[in-house]
């Protein structure tokens, strides 16, 4: 604990306006009677407010044959429930000022709501709705299956890292579900039956199984008591069974290509780490900054720039309920071998296994880090998404502001220890997409 | 002294406080910032913002990709991409190292109007920060092999669009919109990359990097006092050059409809984009298009997005959208399917385009417009320091002033139910459409037949964006 509490004080220091600009005193949360948490923080900056309503089940709760139905839900929730039929909550969102988005990733599916304030009371209104009253009518299924197809077809059969990624995480995974597509398989996305329909939702979508955040133009009080009014009286339901399957270990290099009419090659590499809230994250973090991070960065500066191998070269540490991968993205310029691109990206996974960063390339790591985070803390709706982003994958909202110091933690010694652990040869999957030439 | 140091006052965003009210907030203002011209002609826009500890600052050169010779389309990205690659203090690997060190960012480019350099630094370390982008603006050494690099990595990345089917389908469209005699009809490609030399970007530079062709607009968490006498200092000192003339051209105008296909055999999915004339920056009808355009096809509920996506599952999104610039832009239906569903679709978006034109806008789609339109603004445009500079330059850029924010609402507020329709008969469906599709071809360009009697098909293996009709 001593080094922790060292390094924080020396951030103050550093960044006297951490405290003022970041202080988890703004924030208060609540807990209804049917189990939603509501996390609230006030910001009258603008008079607009950002509602994220996270619901943990993603496509990590899904089975074969089902892939794709929590993000088919995605859609599904703006398709009518009770009060508010098909179309209406679009129709009286934008009729009020607001706009809508929303996310399926493997662990969450997130609704994100923005509006002026005036719209709070109807959002709080049209989102218990839909929790609760959710309709199923089976002509705008088949036609928002039709969507999903298009959404798939354009995001990955289309689009060569959509095909790349999906191939690698097949290949990474071969017992948990994160082997497959958030989207789906197509034979999935025109399988989905009526019950497959209902027992999904009503597994995941639940008051007990959702985190309300809301960041802008309110008050705590007022958003207690729109709450109270309209979620707590929705019911608990059982929440979705543990998902059980551990994958096990990798024992030795997975390959898989694909070939493809396409100008440039692409290339990913993945290796298994530890879920978001393991301890040995943050370092991670530090080093796909020192392979990736800006152009001075070990991949950007040799790959990039001075061998002209690669248009780009990039890393980076999913967060996640289970157990994540460390990737690594190269996209090698036009006729430049794959295999000489992956010899280079792999003497330099071995140049970080082999001998500790420089305490320069630490400390620039530290910085950059440092102000990434101050980016996100930009906006409301970036605070929303990080605020809810911590409560479910560190344990506490908390957690966010602690983000800077447990960078500021990391040691050279550990960034050493976490790549030799990790990123070893044995652990890695290669996907690599071949372009086919043209006839 | 020259220097007129304008003080704007005025109010932060003036919200709502009406318990539970039906209205989305009555007006905007743009929060406090001074404006000043500094003695080189260079406009200068301070804006404290207590948020996060960050300083952001935009510097933009008017003139951009439009500013290319037009036998060297890319110069203005070449050049933007080469002042950081070695300079009279610093090499490039330098540059990155001291940039990366701060845990700030860099990023420079050219769109079709400006050449632009946006940065963000600690708030502690304005000074530092500061040093690198002078350094980049004012003293860029041009190595040879470092735009060697530039040019080549340009050539690939031109390439490598063609493996994004949706911004191909972009550039084949303005090529084929405005045409190649149009300073906006040139997107610049593998092989006008290939001809860009060292001795063009340093003259390039030279002429565009001048006091009297540069905004800058400075937002953050920083002391008024104490950030613009350091801005002054650095900005003043560029040299003052000349101010960019800006393009004229004759309005791009089809003159009957015409379609192009860029022939994709591998693709199993069908981008299409549907263009017809729309407005410059300035004009007069740009706030009623805007609130109309955003029923037709500016939101989810739009009347394309509603029957392509919702009502008919034919696709995951259609808009519409309009650009503006100098000279007149384009309003243009995008969209995307599957191969089989192309015909469909097309038609299906053109009947759209043909009932608005004949039966206009309900009142009630006018007011959701409206409100819809000022809700989302604030946190659109108006939030952090990144998007706050952005306004105050595009505001310099295109010579409008303030009441581009203070006005935006009262403006909106005016459109009447007439007006929307006045601007429906004279800009959707009233010139000639300019289709342009990239897809597998052979599939579907027997059903576009019926939209003109020549379809041009260009094989997307052809180096270039070029649509020869």
């Amino acid at each position: 604990m001593r080094t922790l509490v060292a390094h924080a004080a020396a951030l103050l220091l550093l960044f006297p306006a951490l405290l003022a600009a970041l202080d988890p005193k703004g924030v208060r949360t609540f807990t209804l009677a049917n189990g939603m948490k509501v996390i609230v923080e006030e910001d009258h900056d603008i008079p607009n407010v950002a509602m994220y309503l996270f619901y943990q089940v993603g496509s990590r709760n899904e089975r074969p044959g089902i892939t794709g139905i929590s993000h088919f839900f995605e859609h599904m929730m703006f398709n009518g429930a009770k009060k508010y039929g098909p179309k209406q909550f679009d129709v009286e969102m934008e009729k009020a000022g607001g706009s809508n988005n929303a996310y399926t990733a493997r662990d969450v599916t997130v609704y994100t709501d923005w509006f002026p304030r005036t719209a709070l009371r109807l959002m709080f209104d049209m989102e218990a709705d839909r929790i609760q009253y959710l309709s199923f009518d089976p002509k705008i299924i088949e036609s928002e299956r039709g969507v999903v197809a298009s959404e798939r077809l354009t995001r990955t059969d289309n689009n060569n890292f959509g095909l790349i990624y999906e191939q690698l995480n097949a290949a990474a995974y071969t017992a948990h579900p994160y082997g497959w597509p958030v989207v789906g398989w197509p034979s999935d996305i025109q399988a989905w039956s009526m019950e497959d329909l209902k027992a999904h939702f009503k597994m995941g979508y639940a008051p007990n199984n959702c985190l309300m955040v809301v960041v802008g133009d309110v008050s705590f009080d007022e958003v207690q008591k729109l709450a109270k009014e309209f979620m707590e009286p929705i019911p608990r339901q059982q929440p979705p069974p543990a998902v059980r399957t551990v994958e096990p270990p990798q024992l030795g290099e997975r390959r898989v290509s694909v070939v493809k009419r396409s100008e440039l090659p692409y290339q990913l590499v993945s290796w298994h780490v530890p879920k978001a809230s393991h301890a040995d994250i943050p370092a991670l973090q530090v080093l796909s900054a020192v392979l990736s991070e800006g152009r001075s960065s070990r991949l950007y500066s040799r790959m990039v720039d001075r061998e002209q191998l690669a248009l780009s070269a990039s890393a980076e540490v999913e967060q996640q309920l289970d157990p994540g991968q460390f990737l690594a993205y190269v996209r090698p310029r036009a006729g430049v071998d794959t295999a000489k691109t992956e010899k280079v990206l792999f003497e330099e996974i071995e140049r970080v296994r082999t001998a500790e960063i420089r305490a320069d390339e630490l400390r620039k790591a530290k910085n950059q880090l440092l102000t990434q985070f101050y980016r996100q803390m930009k906006t409301i709706s970036g605070r929303a998404n990080q605020l809810g982003t911590a409560e479910i994958f560190l344990g506490s909202y908390e957690q966010m502001y602690g983000t800077p110091s447990r960078f500021e933690a990391v040691t050279a010694a550990d960034v050493l220890r976490v790549a030799k652990q990790y990123l070893g040869p044995n652990q890695r999957t290669v996907a690599t997409l071949i372009p086919e030439a043209a006839k | 002294m020259k220097i007129a140091a304008l003080v704007l006052m005025s109010a932060t965003l003036l919200s709502s406080q009406t318990a539970a009210g039906q209205t989305v907030s009555p007006h905007v203002k743009l929060p406090p910032y001074t404006r000043q011209v500094l003695p080189n002609g260079a406009v200068l826009n301070v804006m404290p913002r207590k948020d996060v500890p960050l300083i952001t600052m935009s510097i933009v050169f008017k003139g951009g990709a439009e500013a290319d010779p037009a036998e060297l389309p890319g110069l203005a990205n070449v050049t933007a991409e080469a002042i950081r690659r070695g300079t009279a203090k610093r090499t490039a690997e330098q540059f990155a190292q001291e940039l990366d060190s701060l845990g700030g960012a860099f990023e420079s480019g050219a769109d079709l109007q400006s050449l632009r350099v946006d940065a963000e630094f600690l708030s502690k370390d304005l000074a530092a920060g500061l040093d690198l982008v002078m350094d980049a603006i004012r003293n860029p050494a041009f190595p040879e092999a470092e735009i060697k690099k530039v040019v080549a990595q340009h050539v690939d990345s031109a390439k490598g669009a063609k493996d994004n089917p949706s911004a191909a389908a972009g550039l084949y469209f303005r090529s084929f919109y405005y045409g190649p005699s149009h300073p906006y009809g040139r997107p610049a490609d593998e092989l006008s990359y290939a001809r860009i030399t060292r001795k063009d970007v340093a003259d390039f530079h030279k002429r565009m990097f001048a006091g009297r062709n540069m905004i800058v607009a400075v937002a953050g968490d920083l002391d008024p006092a104490t950030a613009t006498k350091l801005l002054v200092d650095a900005f003043g000192a560029v040299r003052a050059g000349e101010a960019y003339p800006w393009k004229q051209a004759p309005a791009a105008q089809a003159k009957a409809t015409r379609v192009a296909v860029v022939d994709k055999p591998d693709a199993t999915e069908t981008q299409f984009l549907i263009g017809q004339p729309g407005i410059e920056r300035t004009h007069p009808d740009r706030v009623p298009l805007w609130v109309v355009n955003t029923i037709f096809g500016g939101r989810f509920t739009s009347i394309l997005n509603d029957e392509l996506r919702v009502n008919t599952g034919l696709t995951y999104g259609a808009s519409s959208r309009m650009d503006q610039f100098h000279l007149p832009g384009r309003i243009t239906i995008a969209s995307f399917t599957r191969t089989e569903t192309t015909g469909k679709a097309v038609d299906v978006a053109l009947s759209l385009l043909r009932t608005l034109r004949e039966k206009g806008i309900s009142a009630e789609q006018l007011a959701s417009s409206k409100q819809y339109l000022k809700g989302t603004y604030p946190a659109d445009r108006l939030e952090t320091p990144d998007q706050l500079v952005e306004i105050l330059t595009e505001i310099e850029l295109f010579d409008l002033n303030r009441g581009e924010v203070d006005d935006l609402f009262s403006r909106i507020d005016a459109v009447t139910l007439d007006k929307a329709n006045e601007v429906i008969k004279k800009y959707y469906g009233s010139g000639n459409l300019t289709f342009l599709l990239l897809g597998n071809a052979s599939a579907f360009d027997a059903e576009l037949k019926k939209h003109a009697p020549v379809v041009t098909r260009v094989p997307i293996s052809d180096p270039g964006f070029r649509v020869a009709p």
